[in-house]
């Protein structure tokens, strides 16, 4: 009989854990908000992990792809990408906005042992080294922007994003811009048809593989690079000087901005050649947090990306994210509004 | 106790006796028929659900997804699952390759060429292989094989075979040679433990006869043990391939991701379990998640096709041989 | 007796064989030894008080001594689930199978059970993520649910042939002395079988308690403070070391072989306890292997 009557007990317990697995929300208790998405604003919202004090933020840098699509299933509170949301992903997600919350650049890290000097690159040249047809890192187009420099005789190993990145999509929108092959052929994308190199998962990933792999070239947000103390390149911008992935770089790019459109979305790659963009970093980006316009914990999620917005952006400089110059702002704060419970 | 040769006819002996159910008998029953159809229905549902997923794709590419080369998330959306299927069965074949036979000789070591005190000891720690889990085979993969293969195996490779397509190429810490010897150390283990219980159901009269006929050891197992086993050991191997094909964690680790069809070993490509495991959570269309859902439908495929074949060998196998277990 | 001598070519070859066995032995022998002596020689040094106590830190430019605790708690918490949902099934299947199934029903359940074990533990994540997490969110719940799925062929399997190994004179004696089929099953027969079920369920825990592909979709997406709450996303040491793995960090690099020392540790524990009572309960039965 107590055989019995234990599993009775198994079988109910089991039961019971059953249908409170089916009935499971989000799981959220009062004062957590979870987030997911993109790797390239992570360092920033670790930062603000550690000082926004009104709500605990759960962050997972699943990559942009997996933010837009943790949101749309509202798997998450809120989602993060640097990739704007396409018409169908708008719509797919059911009333939702986007909002450009932090603003950074995309570094090119490289690792050529024995280099005596900063390596020059620029849109051409990459997207010819990614398209796989320069295969050499002292092949004639590459010794021909790095005079001073003393190249190897080493295969070019371009690494790229595998999975679905916000920081692909902005490395491919500014090729597109710069090569006509590759807009044509390839095209822009949180992913693409990659036809040469490696692929590795998340910006830790591009990271791994290009400190691992002598030879290698990636695309990474610059404070993973830093992090990782790998060398990133300098990079020519159209009005012919050479950009580094710096604050100034970056600011000078985000002058470009003069309003923002309906929808959010913000390029600001490959700045024209004028005396005002003369500083600027071609391959800086915006990226924005996704909310949904009807949620339950709309209050906090106001009142943490309005913080976000503004008092969240002084972690920014540190890790190379500029603030939000005020005419995004605006914007942003005038569409957090349009979140409501 | 010849007349109740089973628990059912127990039953029924009893029924006859009594003439009538107990209660808690029927409750008994109920409970464990419930039991048992939840865990088959499991089965159905994971086979139903993920078709389910997979039904746009299925409909918007056909057969033609298996002969695709493409996988463009971007602009195109267009998806195939050629360079998987390549990948897995490269990776796969691979292995068993390896591993095949070095299960079968490892499974013969342990039942008929080793001296006995060594055989448990032997014996547990091959089994302990399989105790290790993907996750950690590839962490050693990544940052403890995966450098050795490229300064030391490849190159060694590229210049004693470079003559063949295989091993040409450069050298790097991701590829399908570091899949295929990850992939070597999962599957050695379940080939060579069923292996090794296929060799010891073998008569011992039958070998013992053998040998006073005076053939060696060798000759022996290869003239009365392999044939005896022949399909268990078919089996084993089929479960190998199961086992290898299904692995996603271990393998996503080291291959590098890259969609691509080529001879070279050295170079980076990517499974169907690999793929899976690293794009699904991340896949930003409707169309691109069902499209990963198609290779899931036809990784589970083969899985099911790998697994009821070594099951069907197993099951014939043993109603022949009676007295092997 | 056999005076006739072999002929050397046959010896040779015989020898050459043997060679053979000893090395492919050897080799495997020696993997595992490398992979088992990588892992403890990288991990130990992390190992310390910190590295059970203390939760991840999120991205920081300065080293800041952390441990794993968050994902030890998430795998106790959700193996831990994952067996009390996966035990009644496993047992109370393999009952059926043994005692009141009729040959072909017994003989389907059994191949659908060995087919189940044979699926591949990526596509059961995929299955129990499109099942219960869309809508509903990520929980350690739907986790457990994803390894109890990987459990119940394990315990089933274990349970029915410790199940057919009590003879059958137990149970006719115990029909003969007026007891119930119930109580037959449950009390006399089942008591005999509780040896294999720890043993099943103790490998199956072992099993299930390393793997990945089925927390991947339905508990990764959690935070770096100690939650215990099943019905949130748990960190698990598995998922833990996969993400490390990934990263160009070598702080990230020792934090994982530590918890991979830790999980290796685990596994062979149980794995070695399991065989000890398997042992234990054979002898019980009066069989000899």
């Amino acid at each position: 009989m107590r055989k019995l009557t234990k599993l009775a007990v198994l079988v109910a317990a089991v039961g019971a854990l059953g249908a409170s697995a089916s009935e499971a929300s989000t799981g959220r208790t009062t004062g957590t908000l979870k987030g997911a998405g993109s790797s390239f604003v992570a360092p920033l919202v670790a930062q603000w992990q550690a000082n926004y004090k009104s709500s605990e933020i759960q962050y997972n840098p699943i990559g942009s792809g997996g933010g837009i699509a943790a949101i749309t299933s509202r798997t998450v509170d809120f989602g993060a990408s640097d990739a704007p949301l396409s018409k169908d992903q708008f719509a797919a997600c059911k009333g939702c906005v986007q909002i450009p919350w932090a603003l950074s650049a995309t570094a090119i890290p490289y690792n050529v042992p024995g280099l005596n000097g900063r390596l020059h690159l620029n849109a051409g040249v990459l997207a010819d080294i990614y398209l796989g047809k320069v295969t050499n890192w002292n092949s004639p187009r590459v010794k021909a922007l790095n005079r001073k420099l003393s190249l190897p005789d080493l295969k070019i190993t371009p690494v790229y994003r595998s999975d679905n990145s916000g920081t692909s999509y902005n490395f491919t929108d500014y090729l597109a811009h710069a090569s006509a092959e590759w807009k044509s052929k390839i095209g822009v994308g949180v992913n693409a048809n990659w036809p040469a190199g490696i692929g590795a998962p998340k910006s830790n990933g591009v990271a791994a593989a290009v400190s691992q792999t002598k030879g290698a070239v990636g695309y990474v947000d610059v404070a993973y690079t830093l992090k990782n103390h790998l060398q990133f390149a300098a990079i020519q911008n159209k009005s012919g000087k050479w950009a580094l992935p710096g604050l100034r770089g970056i600011k000078s790019a985000a002058a470009l901005i003069t309003k923002v459109p309906a929808n959010g979305e913000l390029s600001i790659v490959n700045p024209p050649k004028a005396a005002k963009y003369a500083n600027a970093y071609p391959i800086s980006t915006f990226t924005y947090v996704i909310l949904p316009t009807k949620t339950s914990s709309a209050q906090e999620l106001r009142r943490f990306v309005f913080w976000a917005l503004t008092n969240g952006q002084q972690y920014g400089p540190r890790l190379l994210f500029v603030p939000i110059p005020k005419v995004v702002l605006s914007y942003s704060e005038k569409t957090l509004n349009k979140v409501k419970s | 106790m010849s007349s109740i040769a089973t628990p059912a006819a127990a039953r029924a002996a009893e029924l006859r006796r009594r003439g009538r159910f107990r209660p808690g008998d029927i409750v008994l029953h109920g409970l464990t028929l419930l039991a048992s159809l939840a865990a088959v229905s499991l089965l159905v549902l994971i086979a139903w659900k993920i078709t389910d997923q997979a039904r746009p794709a299925i409909h918007d590419f056909g057969l033609r997804f298996l002969t695709t080369k493409t996988w463009d998330p971007g602009t195109r959306q267009v998806f195939g699952a050629a360079a998987f299927l390549f990948g897995t069965a490269v990776t796969s074949l691979g292995a068993l390759l390896i591993a095949g036979p070095l299960s079968i000789a490892i499974a013969l070591f342990l039942t008929e060429l080793a001296p006995r005190w060594i055989r448990g000891p032997v014996g547990a720690l091959v089994e302990m292989l399989a105790a290790v889990p993907s996750v950690v085979v590839g962490l050693w993969g990544i940052l403890v094989m995966g450098p050795f293969v490229a300064d030391h195996l490849e190159p060694f490779l590229h210049r004693t075979l470079g003559f063949i397509p295989l091993f040409r190429g450069d050298a790097s810490i991701f590829g399908l040679l570091p899949a295929i010897l990850v992939l070597t150390i999962m599957i050695t283990p379940i080939v060579s433990s069923v292996s090794r219980e296929l060799f010891i159901g073998v008569p011992r009269d039958l070998k013992e006869g053998a040998l006073a006929l005076g053939t060696t050891r060798w000759e022996m197992i290869r003239g009365l043990v392999f044939p005896y086993a022949r399909s268990g050991i078919a089996a084993a191997l089929i479960l190998g391939l199961g086992r290898a094909v299904g692995e996603a964690i271990a393998v996503t680790q080291v291959i590098g991701g890259n969609v691509a069809i080529h001879w070279s070993l050295f170079q980076p490509g990517d499974t169907l379990a690999s793929r899976i495991a690293s794009q699904y959570q991340g896949a930003s269309s409707a169309k691109q998640v069902s499209a990963i859902a198609y290779l899931a439908v036809i990784l589970l495929c083969f899985s099911l096709v790998a697994n009821i074949g070594a099951q069907a060998i197993v099951r014939r196998f043993a109603g022949r041989h009676p007295v092997a277990r | 007796m056999n005076e006739m001598k072999t002929p050397l070519r046959r010896r040779l070859v015989n020898l050459a064989m043997q060679a053979v066995a000893v090395a492919a032995a050897f080799a495997a022998v020696a993997v595992l030894a490398i992979m088992v002596v990588s892992v403890a020689k990288r991990g130990a040094g992390a190992i310390n008080l910190d590295f059970f106590t203390k939760s991840p830190h999120p991205f920081s430019f300065v080293p800041v001594p952390t441990g794993l605790a968050n994902a030890f708690v998430g795998t106790a918490v959700i193996v831990g689930i994952a067996t009390l949902m996966a035990l009644p099934i496993g047992v109370l299947t393999a009952i059926y199978l043994n005692e009141f199934a009729r040959r072909r029903i017994a003989f389907l359940i059994a191949l659908a059970l060995d087919v189940l074990n044979g699926v591949p533990a990526i596509v059961v994540g995929i299955f129990v993520f499109a099942l219960v997490v869309t809508g509903h969110g990520q929980s350690a719940l739907a986790g457990s649910f994803a390894l109890a799925i990987l459990m119940i062929p394990l315990i089933a399997r274990a349970t029915q042939e410790t199940l057919a190994l009590v003879p059958g004179s137990t149970r006719e004696a115990s029909l003969a002395l007026g007891v119930s089929r119930w109580r037959t099953t449950l009390s006399i027969v089942l008591q005999q079988t509780i040896g294999g079920i720890v043993t099943g369920t103790t490998l199956a825990v072992a099993r299930v308690a390393g793997e990945t592909a089925p927390l991947l979709f339905t508990s990764s997406l959690v935070g770096d403070q100690l939650r215990a709450d099943p019905r949130q996303a748990l960190a698990s040491v598995p998922l833990k070391i996969f993400e490390y793995s990934e990263s160009p960090d070598p702080a990230d690099h020792r934090q994982a072989w530590a918890a991979a020392l830790v999980l290796i540790a685990f596994i062979m524990l149980a794995s070695t306890v399991a065989r000890a009572l398997a042992a234990r309960s054979r002898r019980k039965l009066g069989l000899t292997r």
